[in-house]
């Protein structure tokens, strides 16, 4: 079943089209990546999908649903979302700000040591947010945002500006969870991320996707059919894959005259650069 | 739209442990309350005076606390995140005005004791004062939502201040000026009108004129800043 379906959705403003006929679907227990540069249309996409915003055309369908019914409270207890726009009460301590969420969610007392469990910041539960570091900070929002053990997490460049130590924490909370079933749709422009937690991504650039398979699948397509050999010597060889080469190969290493060799995969990186033309910034 | 008990008095609960610890902003508690003493010792007749008292207590706490919680809200994102969960708007607006409802409420009946004074009618004065309560609760919504900053929330009851604190004194100069005339339909004439009612010779008429007055100043501005939430909180 498709959590998410996405079809032809157009989304203007001004004259300028922030989504040109974007269309795809995710299904139930996906963790999905959409990649692009920042104006690339990525936070258009999640406030069409969360009802902040409503699309110039096409159909975006959430919980086989139009998105527009995830204005409805029933609606908002089946998704959870973080993004940059979202904000703590500095005054009130971690713990507090989670208390009002548990409130907001109707949901049992336990649930607020539970998610500080999750996100590893129960020793630091009485700690008031104006004092939190950044990446604490982040934990807390995610745990906001997953206090209601959510169906689809919406998270919008949840690592950005975190060091990787408290990035491998959100990655290894996200897995978790969607181990338990959490579809995950998360924008981000860190390709290695999206390499590193999505099963499927997209990569949307001026409004549109460019190409979308699992990073697997996409590395696969724009794989160059090379081999690169270092030998011993310093020498540097670029072959294509053919027999010629394999008798070359093999006599090198008969003469144990290899130091490196691998094919040539391209990263995500590497895919979004041929496919736009374009660096990520 | 469905308004949950739970999810309002969460917010109210909030909203009062933030308040507690904003200092800036819970010091406005006490400018009523010394307003009512300087007045006392100029007596309860000096003419305008109630009016004064109350009419100012409306703007600089009521006014201005709602307009700050609800910028200071905007500012730091925490009313989008409130937007994303289970909460309506009206859950969120009613849960953020009733710490300003009460706080108000509590303030001005101590003000109103210790100023000393004594309404002819109760039941006309509280009313009144529920209405200019939940008014200008309604005006410092609209302000808060006007403004991107705290700062910019202080600045932005400035023409409220000017509008409603002025207009029984700019109603004044009708007999001069008849333009002025419409500044007598301003809530806060009104309810001057209404608190200067004194003795027994006064008729049902002399109540009930400025409260209906007042209620369609209240439930105009009510839904201005409803209409206003839900617009102003959306990306088109």
């Amino acid at each position: 079943m498709d959590v998410i379906q996405v079809e032809r959705v157009r989304k203007t403003f001004g004259d300028r089209d922030a989504l040109a006929e974007v269309s795809f679907n995710i299904p139930k227990g996906e963790i999905f990546g959409f990649l692009g540069p920042s104006g690339a249309g990525k936070t258009t996409l999640i406030k069409i999908l969360t009802a902040q915003l409503n699309p110039t055309s096409g159909q975006a369908k959430v919980f086989n649903q139009p998105a527009e019914t995830m204005r409805q409270s029933a609606q908002k207890m089946r998704f959870g979302i973080l993004t940059d726009n979202s904000g703590l009460y500095e005054r009130l301590s971690v713990e507090e700000n989670l208390e009002l969420y548990r409130k907001l969610y109707d949901l049992p007392p336990s649930a607020v040591d539970q998610v500080l469990q999750f996100v590893n910041l129960s020793a630091d539960r009485k700690k008031k947010a104006n004092l939190l570091s950044k990446g604490m900070r982040q934990r807390v929002l995610l745990a906001c945002a997953i206090i209601h053990e959510p169906e689809l997490l919406f998270l919008d460049e949840p690592t950005s500006a975190l060091d990787p130590v408290n990035a491998a924490h959100i990655y290894k909370g996200l897995r978790y969870l969607n181990e338990r079933g959490t579809t995950i749709f998360i924008t981000t422009h860190n390709m290695a991320e999206a390499e590193l937690i999505c099963n499927r991504v997209a990569i949307l650039y001026q409004g549109r996707i460019q190409t979308i398979g699992s990073p697997k699948e996409l590395k696969r397509q724009h794989r160059e059919n090379v081999i690169q050999v270092d030998l011993i010597n310093g020498e540097a060889h670029e072959l294509p894959v053919d027999g010629v080469t394999a008798d070359r190969i093999a006599d090198w290493m008969k003469q144990g005259l290899i130091d490196r060799l691998e094919t040539k995969e391209p990263s995500l990186g590497d895919i979004f650069i041929k496919m736009t033309g374009s660096e990520l910034l | 739209m469905s308004i949950s008990y739970k999810r309002v008095r969460a917010i109210f609960v909030k909203d009062y442990k933030e308040f507690s610890r904003n200092y800036a902003l819970s010091i406005m508690l006490i400018f009523p309350i010394i307003l009512a003493l300087l007045f006392r010792r100029a007596g309860t007749t000096l003419p305008g005076a109630s009016g004064f008292l109350f009419n100012s207590s409306f703007v600089l706490l009521t006014c201005f606390a709602q307009a700050c919680l609800i910028a200071e809200e905007k500012e730091r994102s925490t009313l989008r995140s409130l937007m994303m969960t289970p909460a309506t708007t009206m859950d969120v607006l009613l849960g953020k005005s009733s710490l300003v409802f009460v706080m108000s409420a509590v303030v001005i009946a101590i003000s109103s004791l210790l100023f000393g004074y004594e309404p002819v009618n109760v039941g006309a004065f509280v009313t009144g004062i529920v209405l200019s309560i939940i008014l200008y609760t309604a005006a410092g919504t609209i302000c808060g939502l006007f403004s991107k900053t705290l700062l910019e929330a202080s600045l932005s009851i400035l023409p409220v201040a000017f509008i409603f604190m002025g207009a029984p004194w700019g109603a004044v100069l009708a007999k001069d000026y008849p333009v002025f005339q419409v500044l007598d339909y301003m809530p806060s004439s009104q309810l001057v009108h209404l608190l200067s009612i004194s003795g027994t010779g006064y008729t049902t008429a002399d109540l009930t004129q400025p409260l209906l007055i007042i209620l369609a100043w209240t439930v105009g501005l009510t839904i201005v800043s409803v209409v206003l939430y839900q617009k102003r909180l959306k990306d088109e």
